[in-house]
C-alpha cells in the first residue's frame, strides 16, 4: 500500500512538474539582446523579441530566459520585421519564358538566405492562369507569395499574345482578385507596345472594381511617361523608376532634375519601386534622383532568371546599395518592411507587433570595402552590407546562416551517444 | 600647283597615317587576351599549380597561366589581388530536374532545382545530376532543363526508367534495365551522361546496385549507389568489396542513420578498418551532404582518422538549400575548418571529380581547356556551420565567391570587381 501511495505521488508530482514546465514554456524562441527596428511600431532600439505558437507574443527590454524553449543570442545585430519583395517573377514552370516558365525563379531558393519573408509575383499571371500559378507554386513554396494579376489574361506569355487586348477583361480580372483576396494584392500593366490606350485604361478599371492598387511595369514605350503618372491614382506604384531603359521614359531630364510630372507624381501619392531587375537599376538616376529627394517606397528586386546573378543578387543587396548611397538604415528597414505592406495594403505584414505572424529577419551588418554594381555593370563603392543571419517564417527558423540556433555539435554527444 | 598640292596633301595623310596604322595595329595586338586575371594565388592542383600567378583568357578559353602576364595585351584587367583563382568547381551531386510533373518529387518535380541560382554564386560551373531522370525521362529532363541552364549539366542516368518519380516506383526491378540504360549513354547521350545511379532501394539485397553496375560495364562508365533504407542494413564491406568495382562512387559518405544505413564510423568514433581498405581498392567516396546526409558525428572522427571523402558535392534540392548545406562555397569551408588544406579542399571540388566522371578536361586550368574559372576571397571570423542535425561546428574560416567565369564570361561579381565605377563613365546614353 505505501509503495503503491508513493508510486502515485510521485506519479503525481511527477505530471505537476510536466504540466509546470508546460505552462512555463509560453516562449517557443527568445530572440536575445538585438537591435529591433520595427517602423510600424516605432520601436529603434535594443529589445528582446518572444515568438509564441508561430507569432510574436512580445517585444520588450530584457524578458526573462526562464521558460523560454529556445533562447537566441542575436546581440550586434538587427532584428527586423521579415522583408517584403512586392517585384518578383515566382510563376516557375516548364514553358519557355515568364508565364509557367523557366525565366522565372522559384522564390525559396533565394528569399530565406536574404531575409526575405513575403514576395508579391508583378503579374506573371493572369486571370486565366493564376489557379494553376497558385497550386503549382504558391501552395507548395514556404516562402508567402502573394501577387499581382496581370490584365493580360494569361500574364506574362509573351509577344504578342501579351498583347492581346479582347483577353484584357477587366470583369475577369476583378473577379478572380475577389476570389483569391488573401493572395492577389493588386493589378499589372507591363508589357504594350501600341499606342492605344485601351489596355492601361483597362488596368486602371480593373484595380478600381476590385479596390486594389495598380503596379505599372516597364516596356510600354509609346505611353510618354507624364500621362502615364497623371493617369494613376494615389496608391498606384510605378516601378522600375531608377532606369535608363529604352523603352520607357526616364524621371531625369537631360540636366539629371526630376521631371516635374514626377515631383507631382510624387506629391499626389504615386508610390515609387525599385524594380532593380537585370536591366533597370542605373546609379546615374538612382543616386541624383535620391540626393532630390526621390526614395523607393519599396525595393522590388524583380527577381527572375537573368537578375539573380547579375547585379542583383537579392533585394537585401539593393537595399545595402541605398545605404551606401545614403539613406539611413532605419529608413531602409521601413521601405523593405512597413512601407512596402503598405503598397499592397496588408497592414498584417511588415512588421513585429504582437500577434502578428512571427516572420522575422535577424540581420547583421558587415563593414569593409565592398562594390555594388547596376544593371549596366557600373560599381559603386561602400564600406556596408546587411546580410542574413537568421530567418523565421511564421516562428519556425528557415535560414540560420552561422548556427546561432543551433547547439555545438560536441554539447550534442548525449543524443549521440558518442565515445570520443 | 594643284596636283601638287594634292600630292603634297596625300604625302601628308600618309606620314600622319602611318603611325596610327602602325599604333592600331599593336592595339588589335592589345586584344590578345579578354581578360587578364592579375595578381591571385592560383590553385590549380591538375597542374600541379599553388602561387601567385596570372589567368589569361581568350575565345572562352584558358590561354595561359604565368607569372607576370602584361596587361597592356589586355582587352579586360581584372585586379584579383589577395584572392584564390582556381578552376570552376565541380558538383558532383545535385538534383536538377526541376519540373511540374503532379506525383513526382524529384524527377520533373518540385523537389529538384535549376541550377543557375546555386552554382555561380558559389564558384560552381558543372553540376552532374545524381539520377533524377532514367532512360524514360531523360530527353525530357534535357530539354527542359539542360539545354536551357548556363551551368554546364552532366549526369548520372538512373538504373530505374522513369529516375526519381517517388519513392515507390523506384523499387520496381522490372523497370531497372542495363540495356536501354547503356543504350542511352552510348548511343544517344555519350557526352552528357558520365554514368548510372543506383539509390533509394528497398529491397533485402544488392539487385538494385548490381544492375546499375551490369549498366555500368555495359556503357563503361561508373555507378554512383546511394544505399537507401535496409532494414537490417546490407553489409557495406560486401558492397565495397565484391559488388562495386574501382571507380564506383558511394555517397552520403557521411551520413549516419545507422538503423537504416550501415555507417564508416562506429558508435565508438572509429572509422571501420575495410573502409580503408575499400578506398585503396578504388571506391570513391562523396560527400552528398544533402538535407539529411551529413552529420559531424560522422564526419569530424573520420577526417581526424584519415577517412576523408574524395569528392565534396552537395546533393543540391529544396530540402538541402536552405539548411546546413547551402550552397559548395560553404561545405569547402566545412572541410578547410575541419583541418583540410585549402589546396587539397579545391582538388576534391574540381580535378578529382573530373577524374571520377572521366572528363578530364574539366576542373582545371590547362591552356585551351574552357575558361571555367572560381575566384575566391577567404572571410576570417568567428563562424559557425551546420550540419544537417542542426548542430554546429565553429570556425575561422569561408570561403567567398567573388567572381565566376563560366567559358570565359563573368556569370557572377559579388563586388564589381570586373565593373567600372558608375560615375566614371559619363558618356553613356541616359
Amino acid at each position: 500500500m505505501p509503495g503503491k501511495f508513493i508510486k502515485s505521488m510521485s506519479l503525481l508530482i511527477l505530471l505537476l512538474i510536466m504540466s509546470s514546465t508546460g505552462y512555463s514554456q509560453e516562449i517557443d524562441i527568445l530572440l536575445k539582446g538585438g537591435h529591433v527596428i520595427d517602423p510600424a511600431n516605432h520601436i529603434d532600439a535594443v529589445m528582446d523579441v518572444a515568438i509564441s505558437d508561430g507569432r510574436i507574443a512580445k517585444v520588450a527590454p530584457d524578458i526573462s530566459v526562464t521558460g523560454a524553449g529556445r533562447v537566441l543570442d542575436v546581440k550586434g545585430m538587427y532584428v527586423v520585421p521579415g522583408l517584403i519583395d512586392i517585384h518578383t517573377h515566382v510563376f516557375v514552370g516548364p514553358n519557355q519564358g515568364f508565364a509557367n516558365g523557366f525565366s522565372c525563379v522559384s522564390p525559396d531558393d533565394i528569399t530565406f538566405k536574404s531575409g526575405i519573408t513575403t514576395v508579391v509575383d508583378a503579374g506573371t499571371s493572369g486571370w486565366g492562369n493564376f489557379q494553376l500559378f497558385k497550386s503549382q507554386v504558391i501552395d507548395r513554396s514556404q516562402t508567402r507569395i502573394l501577387a499581382f494579376l496581370n490584365i493580360a489574361a494569361f500574364g506574362m506569355t509573351g509577344f504578342p499574345s501579351e498583347e492581346n487586348i479582347t483577353e484584357m477583361d477587366p470583369r475577369m480580372t476583378s473577379l478572380m482578385i475577389s476570389q483569391y483576396p488573401k493572395e492577389i494584392v493588386g493589378v499589372k500593366i507591363g508589357h504594350y507596345t501600341g499606342t492605344d490606350w485601351t489596355p492601361f485604361d483597362r488596368a486602371i478599371e480593373a484595380a478600381a472594381l476590385a479596390n486594389v492598387p495598380l503596379i505599372v511595369e516597364c516596356h510600354l514605350p509609346m505611353y510618354p511617361l507624364e500621362e502615364i503618372l497623371c493617369k494613376l491614382r494615389p496608391g498606384d506604384i510605378y516601378t522600375h523608376s531608377f532606369t535608363t531603359a529604352v523603352d520607357r521614359e526616364c524621371i531625369l531630364d537631360d540636366q539629371l532634375n526630376l521631371k516635374p510630372c514626377v515631383i507631382q507624381a510624387k506629391n499626389k501619392g504615386i508610390r515609387f519601386d525599385v524594380g532593380h531587375g537585370g536591366g533597370m537599376f542605373h546609379f546615374n538616376v538612382a543616386i541624383p534622383a535620391f540626393k532630390q529627394g526621390l526614395l523607393p517606397d519599396s525595393f522590388g528586386s524583380d527577381l527572375h532568371r537573368s537578375s539573380m546573378n547579375a547585379a542583383m543578387k537579392n533585394m537585401l543587396e539593393t537595399m545595402s546599395k541605398f545605404l551606401n548611397i545614403g539613406m539611413e538604415l532605419q529608413d531602409v528597414i521601413y521601405r523593405a518592411t512597413w512601407n512596402a505592406a503598405q503598397s499592397i495594403g496588408r497592414d498584417d505584414l511588415g512588421n513585429l507587433t504582437v500577434g502578428a505572424e512571427a516572420d522575422i529577419a535577424v540581420l547583421s551588418m558587415r563593414t569593409g570595402k565592398f562594390g555594388f554594381t547596376d544593371t549596366r555593370g557600373n560599381r559603386l563603392d561602400g564600406d556596408r552590407r546587411l546580410e542574413a543571419e537568421l530567418t523565421i517564417r511564421a516562428g519556425r527558423i528557415v535560414f540560420d546562416n552561422n548556427g546561432i540556433a543551433a547547439k555545438n555539435w560536441l554539447e550534442n554527444q548525449a543524443l549521440y551517444k558518442f565515445k570520443k | 600647283m594643284r596636283k601638287i598640292k594634292d600630292f603634297k596633301r596625300h604625302i601628308l595623310a600618309v606620314l600622319i597615317s602611318l603611325p596610327v596604322l602602325l599604333l592600331s595595329a599593336i592595339a588589335s595586338q592589345a586584344q590578345d587576351i579578354d581578360i587578364l586575371l592579375k595578381g591571385g594565388h592560383v590553385i590549380d592542383p591538375a597542374n600541379n599549380i599553388d602561387s601567385k600567378m596570372d589567368v589569361a583568357i581568350k575565345d572562352g578559353k584558358i590561354l595561359k597561366v604565368a607569372t607576370s602576364i602584361s596587361p597592356e595585351q589586355a582587352r579586360k584587367v581584372i585586379d584579383v589581388k589577395g584572392m584564390y583563382v582556381v578552376p570552376g568547381l565541380i558538383d558532383l551531386h545535385v538534383h536538377a530536374f526541376h519540373g511540374t510533373e503532379p506525383g513526382s518529387y524529384i524527377a520533373d518535380g518540385w523537389d529538384a532545382l535549376p541550377p543557375d541560382g546555386f552554382t555561380f554564386r558559389a564558384g560552381v560551373t558543372t553540376v552532374v545530376d545524381a539520377g533524377s531522370a532514367g532512360w524514360r525521362n531523360f530527353r525530357k529532363f534535357k530539354e527542359q532543363t539542360i539545354d536551357r541552364s548556363r551551368t554546364r549539366i552532366l549526369a548520372f542516368l538512373n538504373i530505374v526508367g522513369t529516375g526519381m518519380y517517388g519513392r515507390f516506383e523506384e523499387q520496381d526491378v522490372n523497370d531497372m534495365n542495363p540495356v536501354m540504360t547503356a543504350y542511352m549513354i552510348n548511343r544517344l547521350f555519350p557526352d552528357i551522361i558520365v554514368g548510372v545511379k543506383s539509390a533509394h532501394y528497398w529491397g533485402p539485397d544488392f539487385t538494385q546496385v548490381d544492375k546499375a553496375v551490369e549498366a555500368g560495364k555495359l556503357a563503361g562508365v561508373p555507378v554512383m549507389v546511394d544505399l537507401g533504407e535496409h532494414h537490417p542494413p546490407l553489409p557495406i564491406e560486401e558492397l565495397f568489396m565484391k559488388h562495386l568495382r574501382p571507380g564506383d562512387i558511394w555517397t552520403h559518405t557521411y551520413a549516419n542513420a545507422p538503423k537504416d544505413r550501415e555507417v564508416p564510423v562506429d558508435e565508438n568514433g572509429r572509422v571501420k578498418p575495410f573502409i580503408f581498405e575499400a578506398q585503396k581498392r578504388g571506391i570513391i567516396f562523396d560527400v552528398g551532404h544533402g538535407g539529411g546526409a551529413f552529420h559531424w558525428k560522422q564526419a569530424i572522427p573520420a577526417v581526424q582518422q584519415g577517412f576523408i571523402a574524395d569528392v565534396i558535392s552537395s546533393d543540391l534540392h529544396i530540402g538541402s538549400m536552405n539548411g546546413g548545406m547551402k550552397d559548395m562555397a560553404n561545405l569547402l569551408s566545412k572541410f578547410l575548418n575541419m583541418g583540410l588544406p585549402l589546396q587539397d579542399v579545391i582538388r576534391r571540388a574540381t580535378q578529382k571529380p573530373a577524374q571520377v566522371i572521366g572528363k578530364p578536361e574539366l576542373g582545371n586550368l590547362s591552356p585551351g581547356s574552357e575558361a571555367d574559372v572560381a575566384v575566391f576571397s577567404m572571410r576570417e571570423g568567428d563562424f559557425g556551420f551546420l550540419d544537417v542535425r542542426g548542430t554546429k561546428m565553429k570556425g575561422t574560416r569561408k570561403l567567398e565567391a567573388e567572381l565566376t567565369l563560366r567559358a570565359g564570361r563573368i556569370v557572377w561579381d559579388l563586388n564589381g570587381i570586373g565593373s567600372v565605377m558608375w560615375d566614371a563613365v559619363t558618356s553613356q546614353a541616359r
